[in-house]
C-alpha cells in the first residue's frame, strides 16, 4: 500500500513525532512510504527515505530537502519548468499541537486530501481534557472528579491529597506532576502552567489498575486491539512513554476476564461512534472496584499503537479503505440567477 | 522545568526555573552568565548538593525567560529578590557565574558564591577602543549600517533591548557593592580566565571581608569539569557558618 506519513509539527511532542515516524518505516517496511516533515515554521520537506534519522532534524539537513506546498487533493513539489504531486492517502503522526488541536485535520480537509486522523470535531474533544470530561458526562461514560485551574485566577483546590496535576491540553505526561501535600503544590501548577494557561486536577489513586485498548471503525464496525495493561512506576513520564513508542515486541495481553474486555470494548465504542471515524485511536481507561473510568484519549497514539495490533499492516489498510469523506458544498448561484432572472437581466 | 510570574515596575515577567530536591530544607540558587541558561548550571551542579533545594533560574531575557525590558543589574537582583520572595526560598546560598555573580552579590545571601564572577572593570585593549573610535566616525558619517562588523560576538544575536541591557551591564564596577557585602564569600575562579581574569578575583577577594579564594585549571566555563570539587567546598563551608 501507498502511504505518507506526516511527522513534526509546532508542538511540544515535536521530538515524539519523528521517533514514531522513524518506528513506523520499520513497521510498515511493506508498504509503499513517503514521509513529510513539517518544521517549527510550518514548512513542509520531503524527505528521502534512507535520511529518515533522527540527527536529520535536529542538525536540520532537512532544510536542503525539496519543499512541499498545498494543493487540491495532494501536497506538490513545484520545479522549475514541471511539479511532482504526491495524492497518496496521508497518515497523520503529527502528536500534541497541530496534529491534535484540529489544524492538521481542517488544513487537510480544506484542501480535499484523504487521510488517517481525528477530524476536527474529533479533536477538540479529545485534545483538551476539559472537553474531554464534557465528551464523557454527554455519553454517559465515567470519569473521575476533577477541578480546573487558571494560571490567572487564584484558587485552592478541594480534593484532598495525593492529587495529580496535568495541563489541560498535552499528552505523553509533559507537565505532569503527582502532589502528595500542600507544600508541592505551587511548584507542580508552575511546571504545569509553563505549557498551558489551565490545568486539570485529579485525585491521584495509588496503584490503579490502568488498560490501554486502541481500534478503529472499518465497515461499520470497531476493529479492536488487545488490551494492554502498561507496567508503570506511578505513571508513565515523558522519557519512559518516549522509549515506549520505539519498543519493537509486541506486548503481553493484559490478564483479565472476557467480561471486563467486553466492558472496555463498550466504553471505547460509545466514545468512539459518530465522532472518531477515520483515526485509530487508544483510549487509557482506569478500572476501580469493577467500573470502568475513561482517563484519556490519544487520537493519534505514538507509533500508532502498533505493538497492540496483531497484523498492524493490514489494519493500516482496512482503515485506509474506510476513511471518511469531507463533504463539500457546490455552490451553483441559483439564487443570484433567480434574482437576476426576476429582475429580466 | 517550571515558570511563575512576577510584576516589576507594572511590568509582567515570565521566569523559568527548576527545582531539584524539593523536600531539602536549604536553599541553594543557581544563576547563570550573561548569554547562558539555567541548564548550563544544572548540567554541571545537579548531581551534588545533595542535602540543598537547588533552584536554577533563567534570568529576564536568557534561556526560557522572555522580556523585552532594557534592565541594569540591579534591576535583576529585585526582580530574582521578588521571585525567590514568591516561591518561599531563603537566600541561604546564591552561586552566581560571570554576569550572574554581580546578581548574586546584590542579593546580599548567608553565603555568596562567586564563580569567575564579573563585576572588576577590566580596561578595554587598545585594538577595542580603536574599533569603537572608528565605528563612531563612521556612524557620524551615517554608515552605521556597518554595526554588526563592530558588535561583540557576545552581542551580536541580541534584541535591540538586550543590547540595551548588555550595555548597561557590561563595564559596572561593582568594587563598592564587593565591599559592602558583610557575609561569607566563596571564591571560585579558573587561572586561564579571559573574560574576567584571574587578577579581578584577586581584587574581589581583597574587597571582601570574608572570602576564601581557589584557582582550577581551566577558563571561564572551569566549574563545568570541577561542580563536584566546588560542591564539597560549598557544604563544608556552610556547615561552618551553621556551626557559628
Amino acid at each position: 500500500m501507498k502511504l505518507t506519513i506526516l511527522f513534526g509539527g509546532a508542538s511540544f511532542e515535536h521530538e515524539i513525532s519523528i521517533v514514531s515516524a522513524i518506528t513506523l518505516k520499520e513497521k510498515l517496511s511493506n508498504f509503499n512510504l513517503t514521509f513529510i516533515f513539517c518544521d517549527q515554521d510550518h514548512s513542509f520537506y520531503l524527505i528521502d527515505p534512507s535520511k529518515m534519522k533522527a540527527t536529520t532534524f535536529s542538525k536540520g539537513e532537512h532544510k536542503k530537502m525539496p519543499n512541499l506546498s498545498l494543493t487540491n487533493g495532494a501536497f506538490v513539489q513545484k520545479g522549475m519548468f514541471s511539479s511532482t504531486e504526491y495524492k497518496d492517502v496521508v497518515l497523520n503522526l503529527i502528536h500534541g499541537g497541530d496534529g491534535e488541536d484540529g489544524t492538521v485535520a481542517a488544513l487537510l480537509d480544506f484542501f480535499s486530501i484523504k487521510y488517517i486522523g481525528p477530524r476536527v470535531n474529533a479533536s477538540v474533544f479529545s485534545y483538551d481534557k476539559r472537553y474531554t470530561k464534557w465528551l464523557c458526562d454527554a455519553k454517559n461514560i465515567k470519569t473521575l472528579k476533577s477541578e480546573i485551574l487558571y494560571s490567572d485566577i487564584h484558587k485552592d483546590i478541594t480534593l484532598s491529597y495525593p492529587v495529580i496535576i496535568k495541563p489541560s491540553s498535552l499528552g505523553s505526561s509533559i507537565g505532569v506532576s503527582i502532589v502528595r501535600d500542600e507544600s508541592e503544590l505551587d511548584y507542580a501548577l508552575d511546571t504545569a502552567f509553563e505549557f498551558d494557561s489551565s490545568v486539570i486536577v485529579e485525585p491521584f489513586i495509588e496503584n490503579v489498575k490502568e488498560y490501554n485498548l486502541a481500534g478503529f471503525m472499518a465497515d461499520d464496525k470497531i476493529h479492536f486491539s488487545i488490551v494492554e495493561e502498561p507496567h508503570k512506576d506511578e505513571f508513565l513520564d515523558f522519557e519512559k512513554k518516549y522509549m515506549d513508542f520505539s519498543r519493537s515486541e509486541q506486548v503481553l495481553k493484559a490478564d483479565i476476564s472476557d467480561e471486563l474486555i467486553l466492558k472496555l470494548q463498550t466504553n471505547f465504542e460509545r466514545i468512539y461512534r459518530d465522532l472518531f471515524e477515520g483515526a485509530l485511536i487508544r483510549c487509557d481507561f482506569f478500572v476501580i472496584d469493577g467500573e470502568v473510568y475513561l482517563n484519556e484519549i490519544n487520537p493519534i497514539p505514538g507509533s500508532m499503537a502498533n505493538y497492540l495490533f496483531e497484523d498492524f499492516s493490514s489494519s493500516l489498510e482496512l482503515l485506509a479503505d474506510s476513511l471518511p469523506h469531507a463533504k463539500r458544498v457546490k455552490v451553483n448561484y441559483e439564487y443570484i440567477h433567480s434574482i437576476a432572472s426576476a429582475k429580466g437581466k | 522545568m517550571a515558570k511563575r510570574s512576577v510584576v516589576y515596575n507594572q511590568n509582567r515577567l515570565d521566569i523559568s526555573y527548576e527545582i531539584l530536591n524539593p523536600h531539602a530544607k536549604r536553599d541553594i540558587v543557581f544563576l547563570h552568565g550573561w548569554g547562558s541558561n539555567k541548564n548550563l548550571m544544572k548540567q554541571s551542579f545537579a548531581p551534588f548538593l545533595g542535602d540543598f533545594r537547588h533552584i536554577y533560574i533563567d534570568l529576564p531575557g536568557f534561556g526560557a525567560s522572555g522580556s523585552d525590558l532594557v534592565l541594569y543589574t540591579k534591576d535583576y537582583a529585585e526582580i530574582i529578590d521578588l521571585f525567590l520572595t514568591d516561591i518561599n526560598s531563603s537566600k541561604d546560598i546564591i552561586l552566581g557565574h560571570s554576569f550572574g555573580g554581580k546578581v548574586a552579590t546584590l542579593l546580599n545571601p548567608k553565603m555568596l558564591v562567586l564563580v569567575s564572577s564579573a563585576g572588576i572593570y577590566v580596561p578595554k585593549p587598545l585594538g577595542i577602543k580603536l574599533k569603537i573610535l572608528s565605528f563612531k566616525v563612521l556612524k557620524n558619517l551615517g554608515l552605521s549600517k556597518f554595526r554588526s562588523l563592530f558588535v561583540a560576538d557576545d552581542a551580536k544575536s541580541l534584541s535591540e533591548s538586550m543590547y540595551q541591557t548588555f550595555k548597561n551591564v557590561v563595564d559596572e564596577d561593582f568594587s563598592d557593592k564587593f565591599r559592602s557585602y558583610d557575609g561569607k564569600a566563596l571564591l571560585f575562579w579558573g587561572r586561564d580566565d579571559t573574560a574576567t581574569p584571574l587578577h579581578s578575583a584577586k581584587s574581589i577577594d581583597t574587597l571582601i571581608k570574608d572570602s576564601t579564594l581557589k584557582v582550577y585549571d581551566g577558563d571561564h566555563y572551569f566549574f563545568m569539569k570541577y561542580a563536584e570539587d566546588i560542591s564539597k567546598n560549598i557544604e563544608q563551608t556552610f556547615l561552618k557558618i551553621l556551626g557559628k
